[in-house]
């Protein structure tokens, strides 16, 4: 109550979860930015191999419930290289996959996070507009029945990016790791036959970024195999000494490290050209600098918007397409409304250019007489983490607070009913 | 302020001192304060001699840190303490929401000097009425082909569930068991089910839902908002296109109305070779006592114009016929008060309905009345200047009389009556009136 009436909020202690692709955001509700980011792989490690001297059983994040693995959660443990630590992502296809893993996860975020116990504090769940039922049903049978949460909610994250942005009614395109999505909300329920999806995000450009480097023979090796490096001149071949290692890493750490090192080369040099891509035109843009962590380091001008490009030039996939589409599937009556907020979240967003592209694109789309609108919030934290926000917001509504399926209602009804008390 | 008070060695007024009482404002120790010269006390404990490095005679130096006395609590005291009450306590307290069917307990922070009421929140709980029915009201009056008791019974609970949100219903209509329906197939069956359901408890009025409107409608609207750009363009051009055509027309229409007023007055002027300028009565009017000579011919010309011409409506589209009854504007105030005036006395009504007939008919009949009054208005004119020839030849030739023939002053009695009406349109005062046609 210590907002009172006059903002409405009501904070009842509760906690935020927004599972994504490339990671998990877990806070309390009512705060402006999650308390971590969690990636959402788990490094997986037989127990008998012990050549890790730092990793010592009371090392709180290595949790052992199995007795011959050990899991290794969170940036700072997945990044060291270790003996036959393979590297799983617990999500597929927007949606948890393997529960084992994600209940690790969740294992962690409650005693590393929020180091307070479960069963004090409701969990607001956010998931993807095409979550499965039994999916949904298995998570609020885990959260209830090992986590003894007193109340539990699932809310769509499109849903969630509307409201973070202000919207209850909004076309939501959400460009994330590995999908970008466009999803109508109205009245905070999500039209889920009008969403459409293509698998442009993230991960296709640290695909075609990575296609390009390696074609251009540029060596990326991760920073954290190298031991040290020399300061060498523009397009210099690198001079660096790589890390002794008595093991041999594993390929699917070694292709997650990669895929770090250029993802960071595609955040700092990619960007969205204005108009479709000219080369010409392209050629006239400074360019901008990079360095590896092996201490190579180059100009690039014409490739960052040729790469960046590929979210765009796909005829039936790119984002002004399918929110063109989408918002078409929907009924003419709302509409208007739809354009008239366009809301643009999701980390994949924030390549430069991104919304000034998809706006283009989408005027171009939409009916001439339509006034369109978007809303992209400037904030790299309030883009990358808009469903969480979201959730925050109106996990610590008052009016809210009817909604919760609670564990006595769990006790009664099943996870069954999950499915009609979470729209 | 102060500071250049300072340096001009000016006498500083006395500044009221900002203390715990003067904030809390508690009147009576601050009026002791800014009463009593303050004679600072030598704290107990501190030497003479470090006392008289702060304060002298003068006391112009402000001490430079706090000089608490250690009575006081001294330097221990550390708390600054603006209030007097104590800081009310926050207590993370239980609650139910009565807006919730199960009773379940969350916490929240609370003063628990509050008292206990019910959850601020619950009242926002609402839920919209919907129409309930028994098998044997289902039965009876609600059967209806391509639906169901179940799929009713369906769609009642996806209204009551998303509270009447007919394009979320439709969404998350249950595909596997039923067809899929449009919004407006559930909005059809909805409302008809709320009409019998009305019907039966016996209300008067009754909604109706008209389900092919709305598909025309949302089909127009359709086709409206997925105009191509060029369509766009096309329809913006073909707007521009019409808009020049019809001001051509107007343009056109003008000329002719020009040339027919040419026309007209050329025939006048062949059937009047004598037609004065217009500006010759309105020379008169500056010397109106001594007309030169009978002039006629003007009035006659007034009369003969006379009446009231209803501009003809041309214009394409629609217009209400009441419009045609309109008087045109250049009529004048006194004319129209004239006409309403005589209409009043006629018993008539001002604004009649506009029927066809009765349009063309009370035109006519107030064209007449304006011809009327200015018929008056000239006859008065001529006797005005009759007899104003009368008197100067009178003047001139002295002893003689001029006898006017009694069929020029035939309406003299009659006239004095309709000086009443005639004065109403103020044409009798004003010479300059023929002029105004």
């Amino acid at each position: 109550m210590s907002g009172g009436m006059l903002y409405g909020g009501d904070e009842i202690g509760a906690l935020v979860f927004d599972p994504g692709h490339h990671s998990l955001r877990v806070g309390y509700a009512q705060e402006d930015t999650p308390k971590a980011e969690i990636p959402a792989v788990v490094g997986v490690a037989p127990d008998d191999v012990k050549l890790e001297p730092e990793v010592k059983p009371e090392d709180g994040n290595v949790a052992t419930n199995q007795p011959s693995y050990k899991y290794y959660i969170d940036t700072a443990y997945l990044h060291t290289p270790r003996p036959n630590m393979e590297l799983h992502n617990y999500m597929k296809d927007g949606m948890i996959e393997n529960w084992d893993l994600f209940e690790k996860i969740l294992d962690y975020s409650y005693e590393k996070i929020i180091q307070s116990e479960s069963q004090y504090h409701p969990v607001l769940f956010s998931e993807s507009p095409w979550n499965q039922r039994q999916k949904r049903e298995k998570l609020t049978e885990i959260m209830f029945e090992k986590y003894k949460v007193p109340a539990f909610f699932l809310v769509k994250n499109a849903a969630l990016a509307a409201f973070a942005n202000g919207r209850a009614t909004a076309l939501v395109i959400d460009s994330g790791a590995t999908h970008t999505s466009a999803v109508p909300v109205l009245d905070g329920y999500v039209i889920s036959n009008a969403v459409v999806k293509s698998p442009l995000g993230g991960d296709y450009l640290v695909l075609r970024a990575r296609e390009m480097l390696e074609a251009a023979g540029i060596d990326l090796t991760p920073a954290s195999l190298i031991a040290s490096k020399d300061v060498i001149r523009d397009k210099d071949k690198p001079r660096f000494v790589k890390k002794k290692l008595s093991f041999q890493t594993t390929n699917s750490w070694m292709s997650y490290m990669i895929k770090k090192t250029v993802q960071d080369f595609q955040q700092t040099v990619l960007q969205v050209a204005e108009n479709p891509y000219d080369e010409r035109q392209v050629a006239n843009i400074p360019s901008v600098h990079y360095e590896f962590p092996t201490g190579y380091h180059q100009d690039f001008g014409p490739e960052r918007f040729k790469l960046a490009e590929g979210l765009f030039d796909h005829a039936m996939l790119g984002a002004g397409y399918i929110a063109a589409t989408s918002a078409g599937m929907c009924d003419v009556d709302i509409r208007p409304a739809l354009y008239s907020s366009v809301v643009v979240t999701g980390g994949n967003s924030l390549v430069q250019g991104f919304s000034d592209r998809l706006s283009r694109d989408l005027s171009s789309r939409s009916p001439g007489s339509m006034r369109l609108k978007m809303i992209a919030a400037n904030g790299t934290v309030e883009r990358r983490f808009g469903a969480w926000v979201g959730g925050s917001i109106l996990a610590s509504i008052g009016t809210f607070q009817q909604m919760w399926v609670s564990i006595q209602e769990y006790q009664e009804g099943g996870k069954s009913q999950i499915d009609r008390k979470c729209p | 302020m102060a500071d250049v008070r300072d340096i001009m060695e000016l006498e500083r007024p006395p500044t009221p001192e900002i203390t715990r009482e003067s904030i809390l404002g508690a009147d009576k120790v601050k009026k002791r304060i800014s009463t009593g010269p303050k004679v600072p006390k030598r704290p107990e404990g501190m030497h003479r001699e470090v006392y008289a490095l702060l304060y002298n005679d003068t006391k112009d130096a402000p001490p430079l840190f706090p000089t608490d006395s250690i009575r006081n609590n001294g330097y221990k005291q550390t708390k600054i303490k603006l209030g007097m009450r104590k800081p009310r306590k926050w207590a993370w307290i239980p609650f139910t929401n009565p807006a919730r069917t199960d009773n379940a307990t969350f916490y929240h922070w609370r003063r628990p000097s509050d008292e206990p009421k019910e959850y601020p929140f619950a009242k926002f709980n609402k839920k919209v009425d919907l129409p309930s029915y028994t098998d044997v009201e289902y039965q009876q009056h609600l059967k209806c082909d391509g639906w169901t008791k179940e799929e009713t019974d369906h769609l009642i609970d996806l209204a009551q569930r998303f509270d009447l949100r007919f394009i979320i219903m439709a969404d998350r209509y249950d595909t596997e068991k039923y067809s899929k329906r449009s919004v407006e197939d559930l909005k059809d069956r909805f409302y008809k089910i709320c009409g019998i359901l009305a019907k039966l408890s016996g209300e008067k009025k009754i909604y109706t839902y008209d389900a092919e409107h709305e598909r025309r409608r949302k089909e127009q609207l359709k086709k409206l908002q997925e105009r191509k750009p060029e369509q766009i363009e096309e329809e913006q051009f073909l707007l521009g296109e019409l808009k020049k055509i019809e001001a051509r027309k107007k343009e056109r229409e003008r000329k002719t109305q020009d040339l027919q007023k040419l026309i007209s007055q050329a025939d006048n002027q062949n059937e009047t070779p004598r037609k004065i300028d217009k500006k010759l009565p309105k020379k008169k009017i500056a010397n109106p006592s001594r007309p030169s000579r009978v002039d006629t011919n003007h009035i006659l010309q007034v009369i003969e114009t006379a009446g009231i011409k209803f501009p003809d409506y041309k214009n394409s589209g629609v217009s209400l016929r009441s419009q045609r009854m309109k008087l045109p504007t250049n009529l004048g105030q006194k004319k129209s008060k004239g006409i309403e005036q005589i209409l009043q006395e006629l018993g008539l009504e001002l604004n009649p309905t506009p029927t066809e007939e009765v349009c063309l008919h009370f035109n006519e009949l107030r064209s007449d009345i304006v011809l009327l009054m200015e018929i008056k208005a000239a006859l008065s004119t001529c006797e005005f200047e009759l007899q104003s020839l009368r008197h100067q030849y009178e003047a001139l030739n002295p002893g003689k009389t001029l006898t006017i023939p009694p069929q020029l002053l035939s309406g003299n009695s009659e006239s004095e009556i309709k000086v009443a009406s005639g004065e109403i349109i103020d044409v009798v005062g004003s010479p300059g009136t023929p002029s105004n046609t």
